[in-house]
């Protein structure tokens, strides 16, 4: 089956410059398990866009590099 | 820093902790936070001390979340923090920790000329509700600060068994607003002789309608039948919430004096204001105001018809027992 | 990928409200004993209330309200259909539960003089407590977890319950991240997986702008249901007044006591009882339906500063990101009224009454097997239902495994099981879960949203049967993706269920939750009873009639109901 990759509004954006390598608190914390760290940068970052904009990622970063909006399709 | 038993994967993050990057230290807590081992609670009050306000905001939330008494000493001490943000996260902190046995410790803390310490000290005063922090309490309501006044004057109403308090009397008075409106509420929980003339005069000549709508709110606390003049005179007021809560005030003093504003009150533009008149008539009990809550029975809004036909029914029940009688 | 061999004495499945408390409670009824939690999320952070609660609904507090009170409510709330018995316990056990979690640090409200300060929200009696300071529930959940010393594996997620000779031997699941197979093995499960959340498709089209933490998929009832276990009620739909699109509550409980209120277009009130029952729903439903709607949570009428206290309130609990979602759309309480509308359909018992079937032991009807929390029937439970189910659940769990040993699991089952997990990543170019979702959940709202037509649910229920092999097209492409195929497969069982039990049952009651447009009356003579549910020996969908069980408190139905006229 053909694959498109078709461009998505992500709620949870990661500030790269703010974000710690050996840091996972966000990525523990979230509920549906949608952050992972890219394996080349050591960043966090939203893989799946299945986000309840429930905010512990961005409570629970020791840096505030996280910032949740409302997904697009509810703004 | 390290005990002999501590498991390995904590003692990793105790010893990243001591790290001179802030980063490492972010890390370091962080994970600590997550793990919640009660094991490193030592490095964790350390950590209070730690040259960045955001570890120590960390430690304070770890601190908390671990709940164990041992910490509430040092996060008593975080209360005058020159940091707001490690402030604020003590303070929301020991709202949940603090209990009677740290009423000394605190009491101590509100002798210290820091007005942050003392303003969160007395928010604390609230959870343990101890009347032993009555006398320290007091010199606040002449404090220089409006904020300390009004934090002080609130406190009151939360300790218990304090029926009588004079010198909060005169805050009744303070230029200040927001000390006037925590003083009217206040007043509601006290029974000084002078208490009802003071909420009278706050109800119907106080300019901000905020104190007005507290005295209201007190006076139907109080339930006090020496209060009917102005609450009669209060239900004229221009502000609906004054009115509302007055009426309230009305539900639990009925005097017949009251029935002339009360039905001119069921056809105020507010609801709320039409639904509280409707129960008072209806306490009240005289079958001549039925023909104006019958008309309310088409009110546009639910609630006022259905406490207006509860207000019809007391009325006709309160008629079927005299006639029985 | 690996297979993990777990054992346990009681496993809880699901380390929500109801999965933390029974498994606190069996520790400190057997200490010797190993409890473990399995979590497909994190407990720090996970089920109904993750981020914290701004209030308690079912509070019965001695001088306040008495249990047998309590029971009447939610009997006249519920139109007379519960297992009496066990509301009961909710209302009996429920002060013990409040005053527990207080000593562990829970704060609810106090007046001036430190008593609860409780809310009068439901028809008769006060029942509603608030707690501004609730955010931290599932912290100080996780640390009595950890003191008690209670096993945890988080991020694995069951998929079926193993059952074998007629009781309960353990689990199986799958590691959403290693992906790994893991087997446990345990004398007693207690399933506590929450509301079926994701079954109505929600207005804005986003597959987790659910109400209910969209975790909760309807995994425990999918999986008692294969168990053989019985479930009840599951045509008495969970449906909410919401602020549109956001899919947050308005929260009138929480409003109310300041001034606001729910209004219609007009700015009136407009509700009998702002208790959330079917009745109230449809009443919402007829206002937005009658040329007055849209409706609208109302505070314009307030001051300044007692919005800005409600926002305070409201901005900073359960649903922290409301303001971000008000001032994403310029909106402001001063001086527009907050739009609500009606949210779409769900299955959970902590709101209305579909669920497992439990006694008021919190045994289902399949030997071992325990369910406590949204999704087992104990009608009206919320949040203290939750912790009063999860404690029974566990003591009796612990009392049951007493005499029983670890049984081998059979090899068969796992090696069908591990097929059925892993085959949507033998084909990772299949149809990703999203779309296969999306479709499902449509169908749903298509063909069950309330008031039900039984034409259209016959279509419904053929789509779903259908379904069942349209999902063998599903494809994944890692752990995690299968985790969400699989909630998917949940899902469809919860969507045929949904249908057949709304379709057998041939009149309305409970308001909008279960309207039927070919049998608008209710009645009492043919269906004053449970419908219950459950796998029959050959693998079918079975429906029957269960009596309801004499009542401990007495209610006179045909007075004290609280009936919306439907038309």
């Amino acid at each position: 089956m053909a694959l498109t990759t078709q461009r998505v509004d992500v709620p949870v954006i990661v500030d790269e410059s703010k974000c710690l390598e050996k840091c996972v608190a966000c990525i523990e914390v979230c509920p549906l398990d949608v952050l992972v760290k890219n394996p080349d940068t050591g960043k966090a970052y939203m893989k799946y866009d299945e986000c309840w904009f429930c905010l512990p990622c961005e409570k629970e970063c020791p840096t505030n590099a996280i910032t949740v909006q409302i997904p697009f399709l509810l703004r | 820093m390290q005990t002999p038993n501590m498991d390995p994967e904590v003692a990793q993050w105790v010893e990243m902790l001591q790290s001179p990057e802030l980063n490492e230290r972010l890390v370091a807590i962080k994970s600590l936070q997550h793990l919640g081992d009660e094991d490193a609670i030592e490095p964790l009050i350390a950590a209070l001390n730690d040259e960045s306000p955001t570890v120590q905001t960390l430690a304070v939330t770890t601190l908390w979340e671990l709940a164990n008494p041992v910490a509430i000493p040092p996060l008593i001490e975080c209360l005058s923090s020159p940091h707001a943000e490690v402030r604020d996260e003590a303070l929301s902190a020991l709202k949940e920790l603090v209990s009677t046995q740290d009423l000394m410790k605190l009491l101590d803390v509100l002798q210290q000329e820091d007005a942050h310490a003392q303003l969160n000290v007395l928010v604390l005063l609230r959870k343990i509700h101890d009347a032993q922090a009555l006398p320290f309490i007091l010199p606040f309501f002449q404090s220089e600060r409006p904020e300390l006044r009004e934090a002080a004057v609130t406190t009151l109403r939360y300790l218990n068994q304090v029926v009588r308090c004079e010198p909060a009397l005169a805050l009744a008075e303070d230029p200040v607003e927001s000390v006037r409106r925590s003083t009217a509420l206040t007043l509601g929980h006290l029974s000084d002789q002078e208490v009802v003339p003071l909420l009278c005069r706050l109800l119907t000549a106080d300019p901000d309608w905020q104190v007005r709508r507290n005295a209201a709110q007190s006076l139907e606390l109080l339930a006090d039948p020496a209060a009917i003049d102005s609450l009669v005179a209060a239900m004229a007021d221009p502000e609906w919430q004054v009115r509302k809560f007055t009426a309230r005030a009305l539900q639990q003093t009925a005097d017949e004096r009251a029935i002339p504003a009360l039905i001119k009150a069921l056809s105020d533009e507010y609801s709320d204001v039409r639904r509280d008149a409707a129960t008072a008539l209806g306490n009240l009990g005289q079958p001549s105001t039925l023909s104006a809550l019958q008309q309310t029975l088409d009110d546009p809004d639910m609630d006022v018809r259905i406490y207006s036909e509860r207000a019809i029914v007391n009325i006709q029940a309160s008629q079927s027992e005299t006639s029985n009688a | 990928m690996n297979t993990q061999y777990l054992k346990t004495d009681f496993l809880v499945v699901g380390g929500g409200t109801a999965g933390t408390m029974a498994a606190i409670k069996a520790k400190q009824a057997s200490p010797e004993s190993d409890v473990l939690i399995l979590e497909k999320a994190n407990i720090r952070r996970s089920g109904a209330i993750a981020m914290g609660m701004d209030g308690v609904n079912t509070a019965v507090i001695p001088g306040n309200s008495t249990p047998e009170q309590y029971a009447r409510e939610i009997t006249i709330a519920n139109d007379g259909i519960l297992n009496q018995k066990a509301v009961y316990e909710t209302g009996r056990l429920g002060f013990e539960v409040i005053q527990e979690l207080e000593s562990w640090g829970v704060k609810f409200q106090k007046d001036h003089e430190g008593n609860y300060d409780l809310k009068q929200v439901h028809r008769v009696g006060k029942y509603v407590l608030p707690m501004p300071e609730g955010k931290d529930l599932k912290k100080i959940l996780s640390r009595q977890v950890k003191r008690h010393k209670v096993n945890v594996t988080n991020r694995v997620m069951a998929t079926r319950v193993m059952v074998q000779d007629g009781r309960v031997t353990g689990a199986v699941g799958l590691d959403v991240r290693s992906g790994d197979f893991v087997v446990i093995q345990a004398n007693a499960v207690v399933l506590c997986t929450g509301a079926c959340g994701r079954l109505g498709l929600p207005a804005s089209g986003y597959l987790y702008g659910t109400y209910e933490n969209p975790t909760n998929a309807g995994d425990g009832y999918s999986m008692a249901y294969h168990a053989g276990a019985e479930l009840t009620n599951i045509e008495c739909f969970q449906i909410n007044p919401l602020i549109k699109d956001y899919n947050g509550p308005a929260c009138a409980y929480v409003a109310s006591p300041f001034g606001a209120y729910t209004a219609n277009a007009e700015g009136h009130r407009f509700i009998n009882c702002d208790y959330w029952s079917g009745q109230m729903m449809l009443e919402v439903w007829k206002e937005l339906n009658s040329g007055k709607g849209p409706v609208h949570l109302k505070m314009y009428h307030l001051d300044d500063d007692t919005i800005s206290e409600i926002e305070s309130i409201l901005w900073d609990n359960e649903r922290p990101s409301r303001g971000r979602f008000h001032q994403e759309r310029g909106e402001n309480y001063r001086t527009h009224g907050v739009e609500m509308n009606i949210s779409e359909i769900g299955l959970c018992s902590g709101h209305s009454a579909s669920g497992v079937w439990v006694n008021e032991k919190a045994e289902t009807t399949v030997s071992g097997l325990y369910a406590a929390g949204d999704m087992a029937s104990v009608p009206h439970n919320y949040m203290i239902g939750a912790f009063v189910y999860g404690r029974i659940a566990g003591q009796n769990a612990m009392e049951h495994i007493q005499s029983l040993d670890h049984v081998e699991p059979d090899a068969e089952f796992l090696a069908a099981e591990q097929a059925r997990i892993y085959q949507p990543l033998q084909q990772p170019e299949g149809v990703p879960h999203t779309q296969m979702e999306y479709k499902l959940r449509r169908l749903v709202n298509d063909y069950l949203q309330p008031p039900k037509s039984p034409n259209k649910m016959d279509i419904g229920l053929m789509k779903f049967v259908a379904y069942e092999q349209t999902l063998e097209k599903m494809g994944a492409k890692d752990p995690h993706e299968l985790m969400r195929c699989m909630e998917v497969h949940f899902i469809r069982d919860c969507a045929e269920m949904a249908a057949r039990a709304s379709l057998y049952r041939k009149e309305s009651r409970w308001g909008l939750y279960h309207y039927r447009l070919d049998y608008p009356e209710k009645n009492n003579e043919e269906w004053f009873c449970h419908v219950n549910i459950k796998k029959n020996k050959a693998g079918q969908m079975e429906l029957f009639k269960r009596p309801v069980e004499p009542y401990v408190v007495n209610v006179d139905l045909e007075e004290e109901v609280y009936d919306v006229a439907v038309r």
